[in-house]
């Protein structure tokens, strides 16, 4: 917290000092994001110094010229820390776009080739010149040549967003193969807009002259002139459940009558079940489709590839903290499931961290210059090397001596701890594949800082055994360990790997030797395990051999056994692996440069929940107000709270049906309560102070009280808390009680 | 274009500008040298003719209407009466006068009204194809004139007409002409409205379509021929506007034979494909005597039956068709229901091992439909509010307190469904009721209201089951799934999963429906393993 608030203040000193004209401004502006009391001291503390800024000017020049000097730096270091976000975020950015078009290349390729069938299809049908082809009536064909190839696209999300990217990315893939590609989205086909502007819409990304009627026979014109008449018009509809039924069917009618003519193929986007088209389309329309279907990654596989790149691998060396990553799933799985708000999330956070963590920026250094980044740090100034021996985690490591050169070496370290947590998550992933294990669930756990802990007390106590009793099996200590997290995802994945048959075990151990090749400690141990296994697979091999020749006695149940065992070695590591190595980030000293921890910050950011906040607040409202005549009230209602407040408060008497009678009688009475009137007329907040005085000369007539209660009813509606006399009850109004 | 333009000059403008394009565009000289510049022969079918014997094998159980139109459009520079032909879809109307002025070679315009869905759309391109005017790049893809307003469009048409008129008396004038084949025959010039059904959706119908009818009073050019094409009756039209009735030619529904000879056309081996059609055509045509249906649905289906034979010549005797029928049977009576059948793209070249896996793993999950899981994406929130839309519409209001109250709710539950289940007869009155109604709607504050308790009940169960990482209550735990509400209700609309509905009569406000079906439900609540057969209320 001390950090954050000294990150804050930062830019609020140097405005101070340079302007004092802006700092009202800031001053305001920081007032709502940081806490009251920090907000307060600060507050005082700008008032003072303003004071005695402008009395004497020798004293300031005095007092300036450090301070002046450590805000240059200050302001050099936001520099700085703001290139770092740009550089990190940059690169996450691009690794994320990366991996995302990688997931689809293999559907991009299928999807252009059934292009090129149908195509080669519709082009079976007859080839036309050019009159036939731009004459008005139809072709006399049988009705299978009029039907369209239609690929429907399923995107496997009901949210949309996410494939936007993706479709547009299909049209340039297309193009890019020479299709001529239109990209549609439901806007182009909606009711309101009728089959006019859908097809508008449709043609202008063909032709480039405007058009004031569009009209298919043009594109059919347009078609022929055009040099390669030997390529598809490719139609992608972005979201086909959100287009009007009605126009969606005129168009494809519309088409169909055409295709001999223009070779077009259609391909919609489907984000929830194929049943879609058929609950849009009437069936006359269903039967001019010939459909395919092509299926997009899942959001899930998408969402692991993401993470598997950005928060495992660690493209950018940015990571977050345990919490934020149960944040982080929490959203996804609950709130919105759609990747783009998770990346949203992570920009947010990965911000957040820059603009808070003020050695944020030697991630950027880190980052860039691998390799001088030990002489960089080295010349960092004292100020910095004090701040980072103070990071608590540094602290609680004790590693008291505050030189440069241990700082280096704690980088260093966390770099390497780093890469061997990453390399042990991905091993775990990798066994869990077959397991259907999602990696985002797996990163939770392998970030929990106090599963480790328990894993290493744990660790502790049998080594303290194996020196006691010097003959502690195997078997014991490993029940002991999985006992203690039984429902664990990593616990699964162990004991998964002891019942996997051989052949995926090789296969297994095989993708680990890749995983594994960075970290020699590990790759040795690995290959260990490998040398044994594959001595056994050839042992199995020609056991088989044997047994198919001669029937010897080799029963399957040795063979069984042993395969047992390597299963039994292999499981062993994982374990030994998580033990030694599946260190969470927050275990590691230093680790708040280029952790992102605060869940608090994100969760406001991403979820502001303005109703319950809107209610909150009309009933707390003096928190907000400050003013000193409501504050000390409690809960009895005063005439100079806010009408708003004191109508919803009055509210909450109700049940769904507020008489509106009964609500104003008791609102007059709070209003016009004349005992504290008087008292509190002086120290009213500056809102209500302005109408209560026009009011007091009115002598408050009951038109003004009917005009405040009609106002206050009028904002209750508009904030959505309320709902105005139906036609059924017109004495009465509904409360729409929800999220509080 | 002026009226007493003669034809010779039309033809040589359209030329030249053909050839100003030509010389602009290198690359237009091979594509439009091979069509001719635009002349009044455009205006006929353009291929050889044919004989009439040739039209009437060509539409088996045809003959009547064929001679019955040709009988009506008379012999060449006779003047008609306008002509209605109606008769189902796929029965051939479009495709019979289209061949007819084929086999008589006379110049007619052809206007879908499908094509043309407005009436500018459709005044301009009727004026176009008398204006002998096509759209290019040159002309910027602009139609010949500008023409909204049906007076305009008489005025506009009169004058075309009467020049096309004088152009084709020109024409058959004179004897020697160069090519003879696309030349047109007669001096009469045919309007063709197809689709007229359409109209009748348009906004403007209720002038439109009175006016179309009385285009021929109103042009009194006895060169002019007026053909509507339609396929629901005259009837549906006609409101005795005072104009003359049109002459109907009524094409009926195909008989089976009919169906069958149809089919058998351009069958590469008839005797299999009529032994195919034997088994399947009897069973389809109680559903649908649609032609362009059976064929889409009988194509796949004869694939099937063509799979065990392996030379596609064979002749098939007794014991090969049973057994070809023994094959085909399963597979015919599920595609009489399907009307839409999508088939998963098998990726054409296998390259790769990988993409192999691939491969099988999107068959086997594309080939069984009956998948538990749901296979798409949703957040849990979307999900509880799915559930609560579809027991917001399926349960009665009144039950809503007695199986919501958290407060031991299953108790009274019960003792409110034991009265219910006495009655019988009412129950089933109202099931029926019911069903007649389809799911009923809801105003949003019921959904929000079910979907609270729903969720702050399965709370408690997530919370147990989420006890093995634990620390994942980051938020305080009832507003976990409420924050944004609303906008998950916006993304399920959306998907069509719920209808914003009309407004309620008494109260005008928005009210929902729930659109989703009980499996879909049902696979949702698997999928959260939430008991959605506690909560819903069975009659």
């Amino acid at each position: 917290m001390a950090l954050a608030s000294a990150a804050t203040d930062s830019p609020i000193q140097t405005t101070s000092e340079t302007n004092d004209n802006n700092l009202q401004t800031f001053f305001v502006l920081h007032k709502a994001s940081s806490r009251k009391s920090e907000k307060r001291s600060t507050g005082t503390g700008k008032t003072r110094r303003r004071i005695d800024l402008s009395p004497s000017s020798p004293k300031k020049t005095d007092k300036s010229e450090a301070e002046r000097a450590e805000e240059w730096d200050e302001r050099r270091y936001e520099h700085l820390r703001m290139e770092a976000f740009e550089l990190v975020w940059s690169r996450i950015d691009l690794t994320i776009k990366d991996v995302l078009r990688g997931i689809n290349t293999n559907v991009l390729n299928e999807i252009h080739s059934w292009v090129c069938e149908s195509f080669n299809a519709i082009k079976s049908f007859g080839t036309l010149g050019f009159a036939e082809a731009t004459r008005s009536f139809p072709i006399v064909a049988a009705a299978t040549c009029k039907r369209l190839f239609t690929g429907l696209i399923l995107t496997k999300n009901m949210e949309f967003v996410d494939d936007l990217l993706t479709f547009e990315e299909l049209g340039l893939s297309l193009r890019s193969h020479g299709c001529h590609v239109a990209n549609l989205s439901s806007m182009d086909f909606s009711a309101k807009n009728g089959i006019g502007g859908c097809l508008r819409g449709f043609l202008r990304q063909f032709l480039t002259t405007t058009l004031d009627a569009a009209d298919i026979s043009i594109l059919a014109s347009w078609y022929r002139e055009q040099d390669n008449h030997d390529s598809p018009v490719v139609v992608i509809i972005d979201d086909m459940e959100r287009c009007c039924g009605s126009v969606l069917s005129d168009f494809i009618l519309m088409l169909s009558e055409w295709v001999l003519k223009i070779p077009i193929i259609i391909l919609m986007g489907v984000s929830t079940t194929l049943d879609a088209p058929r609950n849009i389309l009437p069936s006359n329309v269903l039967q001019r489709l010939c459909p395919s279907k092509f299926i997009l990654g899942s959001p899930a596989e998408r969402m692991d590839a993401v993470v598997e790149a950005v928060l495992v691998k660690q493209c950018s060396g940015f990571s977050v903290g345990h919490r934020a990553a149960v944040f982080l799933r929490n959203y996804f799985l609950n709130q919105d499931g759609t990747l783009t708000s998770f990346i949203r999330a992570l920009k947010i956070a990965c911000a957040q961290h820059f603009s808070m963590e003020p050695l944020s920026f030697i991630l950027g250094d880190l980052l860039v210059e691998e390799k001088q980044k030990g002489e960089k740090i080295c010349l960092l100034p004292e100020v910095i090397l004090k701040h980072a021996s103070q990071l608590p985690s540094y602290v609680r490591n004790q590693m008291a001596d505050q030189t440069a050169k241990s700082l280096v070496h704690g980088f260093s370290e966390l770099k390497r701890l780093q890469k061997c947590w990453s390399i042990v998550v991905l091993c775990l992933y990798e066994a869990g594949k077959c397991n259907k294990i999602r990696l985002l669930d797996l990163l939770c756990e392998a970030l929990d800082p106090d599963l480790y802990i328990s894993r290493a007390s744990n660790n502790h106590v049998e080594l303290d055994k194996d020196s006691g009793l010097g003959m502690a099996s195997d078997r014991c200590k490993r029940r002991k360990y999985s006992t203690f997290q039984k429902g664990g995802i990593i616990s699964q994945i162990v004991r998964k790997v002891r019942d996997l048959p051989a052949v995926m075990l090789y296969q297994l151990l095989k993708s680990w030797e890749n995983i594994t090749v960075d970290i020699l400690e590990i790759h040795e141990k690995l290959k260990e395990l490998q040398s044994v296994l594959r001595f056994e697979d050839g042992k199995l091999k020609q056991n088989v051999d044997d047994i198919s020749k001669r029937h010897s006695s080799w029963s399957p149940l040795n063979i069984e056994k042993d395969s047992k065992a390597i299963n039994e070695k292999a499981a062993t590591l994982l374990d030994c692996l998580v033990r030694d190595y599946l260190r969470p980030m927050e275990c590691i000293p230093l680790h708040e440069i280029v952790c992102f921890k605060n869940v608090e910050k994100l969760q406001l950011a991403l979820i502001g929940d303005p109703r319950r906040r809107i209610q909150v607040d009309l009933l707390e409202f003096y928190k907000i107000l400050q003013c000193s005549c409501c504050s000390k009230s409690g809960n009895v209602l005063l005439p100079s709270m806010h009408d708003t407040s004191v109508m919803y408060t009055l509210a909450q008497e109700h049940g769904d049906l507020i008489n509106l009678h009964d609500w104003f009688q008791s609102f007059k009475t709070v209003v016009l309560q004349p005992s504290t009137k008087g008292k509190h007329k002086s120290k009213q907040s500056p809102l209500s102070k302005k109408r209560k005085h026009k009011y007091e000369s009115e002598n408050k007539s009951e038109a003004s009280i009917q005009a405040r209660f009609c106002r206050a009813v009028t904002e209750l509606q508009i904030t959505g808390l309320l709902r105005m006399p139906s036609r059924r009850r017109p004495d009465c109004v509904q409360r729409v009680a929800f999220g509080l | 274009m002026g009226k007493e333009e003669s034809p010779q000059i039309t033809r040589r403008t359209t030329r030249s500008s053909s050839s100003v394009t030509v010389a602009k565009n290198g690359v237009e000289t091979t594509k439009t040298s091979d069509s001719r510049p635009l002349t009044i022969n455009e205006l006929v079918f353009g291929e050889n003719p044919i004989g009439l014997d040739d039209l009437l094998s060509s539409f088996p159980s045809r003959r009547a209407q064929i001679l019955e139109l040709v009988r009506l459009l008379g012999p060449s520079n006779s003047p008609m009466l306008p002509i209605f032909i109606y008769g189902g879809s796929s029965t051939g109307k479009t495709s019979i006068i289209l061949q007819i002025f084929r086999h008589l070679n006379r110049p007619f315009v052809y206007s879908s009204c499908l094509t043309c869905y407005s009436p500018r759309i459709l005044f301009e391109s009727i004026l176009n194809q008398l204006l002998l005017h096509r759209k290019n790049a040159a002309n910027g893809y602009s139609s010949a004139k500008r023409c909204e307003r049906p007076s305009d469009f008489v005025n506009s048409l009169r004058e075309a007409l009467s020049n096309v008129i004088n152009n084709l008396k020109g024409n058959s004038g004179k004897s020697s002409t160069k090519n003879l084949v696309g030349r047109a025959d007669g001096s009469m010039v045919y309007l063709i409205f197809d689709n007229l059904e359409l109209v009748r959706e348009w906004d403007k119908s209720a002038t439109i379509l009175p006016f179309l009818f009385n285009l021929f009073d109103v042009l009194k050019m006895p060169e002019v021929g007026l053909i509507f094409v339609s396929n629901t009756s005259p009837d549906t039209y006609y409101s005795s506007m005072g104009y003359m009735e049109p002459i109907p030619v009524h094409f009926p529904d195909y008989t089976e034979d009919a169906i069958r000879q149809i089919l058998m056309k351009n069958q590469v081996n008839r005797k299999l494909y009529l032994s195919f059609l034997d088994v399947v055509l009897r069973p389809f045509c109680r559903i649908t005597r649609r032609v362009d249906e059976l064929s889409t649905a009988l194509a796949p289906l004869f694939e099937k039956y063509c799979e065990p034979v392996s030379d596609s010549g064979v002749v098939p005797n007794e014991e090969m068709k049973r057994v070809l029928f023994s094959h085909l049977q399963p597979y015919i009576a599920p595609s009489l229901n399907e009307v839409f059948k999508v088939s998963s793209q098998p990726s054409p070249e296998v390259k790769t091992n990988s993409e192999i896996k691939q491969k099988g793993s999107r068959r086997k999950s594309g080939g069984c439909e009956e998948i538990d899981e749901l296979d798409f994406h949703m957040s849990t929130s979307a999900k509880y509010l799915l559930i609560s839309a579809f027991l917001a519409s399926r349960n009665p209001a009144t039950l809503d307190a007695s199986l919501f109250d958290p407060m031991g709710g299953f108790d009274s539950r019960k003792r409110k469904r034991k009265p219910s289940q006495k009655s019988l007869e009412q129950k089933e009155t109202v099931e029926q009721e019911l069903l007649m109604k389809g799911p009923g709607t809801f105003p949003l504050e019921r959904l929000l209201a079910i979907f609270q308790c729903i969720t702050s009940i399965a709370e408690g169960s997530i919370d147990e089951e989420e006890q093995g990482d634990e620390g994942l209550e980051v938020q305080g735990g009832d507003g976990r799934l409420m924050s944004d509400v609303l906008l998950q209700l916006s993304s399920l609309c959306n998907a069509n999963f719920i209808i914003k509905g009309g407004s309620c009569p008494l109260e005008g406000l928005i009210r929902y429906r729930s659109t989703v079906s009980e499996d879909m439900v049902m696979k949702v609540a698997r999928s959260l393993k939430f008991p959605l057969s506690k909560y819903l209320y069975r009659r």
